[in-house]
């Protein structure tokens, strides 16, 4: 830290003494960095029994016309293996049970991001589309930036919509609706040359269909007949996001701080936290290797419940993604930048969900403990 | 200067877009008969012709200019001296001849700020045949001179360069950055990088201004005053400042310094750069 001290000195003194002579202090100020980028990743994710997913994804950034930014991305997801689709406690417990049916899906989602700067401010408008067999969405979304202070703080609001029909592999009969609607308020706070923070906070209104046409949820009771109940939950879910992140650059070292934590709500009761911490660290001018840990913890969903009552309640459902539980997940990134204009990116990772890591205990007993890897591999190049 | 300078200004109509480029233009022929090393008549060549004998006068801007010169000679640790220019009696970058130590050796007695007495407004070079030399500051104070008249002028949107050592008061018209060019510093064709700016002053140093190359090793014109050999390690170095003087003295330490220290004395400044090593490498931080 040193070090730092005696080249903010060492350029506090040059200032004063050029500043003495009479001339101006000018704002230093860069404009937007490369005048674009394009990008392809390929992500992998295997759930140990479960499901497998690759997800190749190309996207590209430019500037054009000075004041103009357009970005886009296309995804293909491709989805194989087994999912969950019954919850039984035929063995005296209820546990998760993979029925004949095996997943094999492919989702394709598309966006367009255009984005027009007037001096301080900038305004952005967006589409988005998805498809996969039992499922479309359509969304578009506007933000305007503010920057101020000298653009040591930027503002930002945003509205989103999005139309979804629901459908199921099992029967072609359904087609519901699911409307969703998002607000976003954000601020970022740059603290000083070498360290920034941001928050923002998303809320959502959404109405329509949310149960889960693949779920059933199947009872034994110590006497009389089981019950079958299907999946059913609430027709609307608000949710409130609120996410801050920091980040902290530390030059004697070559090392940048990166901290995220977000905290989730919903009308379903569902309180989540993540808490992600990360350290990149450069080598050399080359390579960047980033180490991270996230932890995650949620309280589970009024109407969960592995079992059902007899008659079965009006709400439910028996998806463990809606119990309590906690996920630890450690990462590391290699990153290499191969030249000024190409920069290539590594990522494995790890992700452990159980009862035991949800927060102060009181993990829900049903909840099977998920182990999943993960693998990226991407590659930046600008021009 | 016999370099590439440049002007540009955005104002209401070309008549004030001119008067606006007049007034910055003026201004820095004024700086430049006031402090060239090659015109008889002007300040420093006084006080050098006075070297070893009589303290010579100077005005307010004077002073304030040493005063920045001796800033920059204490934080850079010696490195950065307003006296290193006599070593070109040495060093002739038209042929390609490396000086013998001894020849240097002759000349360091005259380098060495220490070696300046300034006292109320009287400056004394204490060694005869010493010399000042405005070289390593005067083009960038006239880069922020400039770009101070042209703001008083009332320019919002304008640019100075003065052989690509820049000023930028704000933004082009309609809030488009302006874009820089850095030179690549090997090959002559072609440009390092482009760097948008909104505002403020950007300051290269490089090895490729004026050199000579021996037994393939090359020369360069930035001269190290403690040894009168030319600097190693960087092949060029751009930053961005609030004023082309605090970006001219940052490169040129950075440039003395070499590639290890220099490169993290460029950090522990916090200005925006741009280097590149002696193998090629890029480093931006921009």
């Amino acid at each position: 830290m040193a070090a730092i001290k005696g080249g903010a000195n060492a350029l506090a003194q040059l200032a004063q003494a050029a500043l003495a002579l009479p001339i101006l202090a000018l704002p230093v100020k860069a404009g937007a960095a490369e005048v674009g980028e394009v990008g392809f990743s390929l992500l992998g994710y295997k759930e140990r029994g479960l499901m497998n997913i690759v997800e190749p994804v190309l996207w590209g950034r430019m500037q054009f016309l000075e004041t103009w930014e357009v970005q886009a991305s296309a995804a293909v997801d491709i989805i194989s293996g087994a999912s969950p689709q019954l919850v039984s406690n035929a063995s005296g417990k209820p546990v998760q049970v993979i029925t004949g049916a095996s997943v094999d899906d492919h989702r394709g989602t598309g966006d367009v991001k255009l984005t027009k700067r007037f001096g301080e401010f900038s305004l952005a408008g967006s589409i988005a589309y998805s498809k996969e067999e039992d499922y479309e969405s359509k969304a578009f979304g506007i933000e305007g930036r503010y920057d101020l202070n000298q653009r040591n703080t930027t503002l930002v609001a945003g509205y989103g919509q999005s139309k979804d029909r629901v459908g199921s592999s099992d029967d072609k009969t359904l087609d519901e609706p699911r409307d969703t609607k998002e607000y976003l308020v954000g601020v970022t706070q740059v603290l000083s040359p070498t360290a920034l923070v941001s928050s923002t906070l998303l809320w959502s209104r959404g109405k329509g269909w949310y149960n889960d046409p693949y779920k059933l949820t199947l009872t034994f009771f110590p006497s009389g007949s089981p019950v079958v109940a299907a999946d059913v939950r609430p027709d609307h879910r608000n949710t409130v996001v609120w996410l801050t992140r920091f980040r902290s650059h530390h030059p004697a070292s070559g090392g940048t701080l990166q901290a995220d934590y977000r905290y989730f709500s919903d009308d379903w009761g569902i309180r989540a936290h993540t808490l992600e911490v990360a350290w990149a660290q450069a080598l050399n001018e080359r390579w960047t290797l980033r180490p991270a840990l996230r932890y995650y913890t949620q309280d589970a969903a009024d109407f969960y419940s592995p079992t059902v009552t007899r008659p079965p309640p009006a709400v439910h459902s028996s998806d463990q993604r809606l119990a309590s539980f906690g996920g630890l997940s450690p990462s590391l990134r290699a990153i290499l930048r191969f030249d000024a204009k190409t920069t290539v990116e590594a990522t494995i990772g790890y992700v452990q969900n159980s009862r035991q890591f949800h927060f102060g205990g009181g993990g829900s007993d049903a909840f099977e403990t998920l182990r999943a890897y993960y693998g990226l591999l991407g590659i930046t190049y600008a021009f | 200067m016999a370099a590439e300078n440049e002007v540009q200004v955005y104002a209401e109509d070309e008549a004030h877009a001119a008067a606006v480029a007049n007034a910055a233009i003026a201004e820095v022929k004024r700086i430049e008969a006031k402090y060239s090393r090659y015109r008889e008549e002007s300040l420093l060549s006084r006080i050098n012709a006075a070297a070893g004998k009589d303290a010579v006068e100077v005005d307010e801007e004077t002073l304030r200019l040493l005063a920045f010169a001796d800033a920059a000679f204490r934080q850079s640790d010696g490195l950065f001296d307003a006296t290193s220019g006599v070593l070109r009696r040495a060093w002739n970058f038209r042929e390609p001849r490396v000086p013998a130590r001894g020849e240097l050796d002759a000349l360091l007695p005259l380098v060495g700020w220490e070696k300046v007495e300034i006292a109320g407004n009287r400056v004394r070079l204490t060694q005869p045949g010493m010399q000042l030399d405005f070289g390593g500051f005067g083009k960038e104070y006239a880069v922020d001179r400039a770009a101070r008249v042209m703001a008083e002028q009332g320019a919002k949107s304008a640019m100075v360069s003065l052989a690509g050592d820049l000023a930028i008061l704000g933004p082009q018209p309609g809030g488009a950055p302006w874009r820089m060019g850095i030179k690549h510093p090997r090959r002559e064709d072609k440009l390092l990088a482009t760097i948008p700016i909104m505002s403020g002053a950007i300051a290269t140093s490089g090895d490729y201004e004026r050199f000579i190359e021996v037994d393939g090793e090359r020369h360069c014109h930035i001269l190290d005053p403690r040894t009168g050999r030319s600097a190693r390690g960087l092949q060029s170095v751009t930053v961005q400042a609030q004023s082309c003087l605090i970006a001219g003295s940052a490169t040129t330490i950075a440039m003395l310094k070499g590639r290890e220290a220099g490169l993290a004395w460029l950090e522990e400044l916090g200005l925006a750069h741009l280097a590149v090593t002696e193998d090629g490498t890029v480093i931006e931080r921009f």
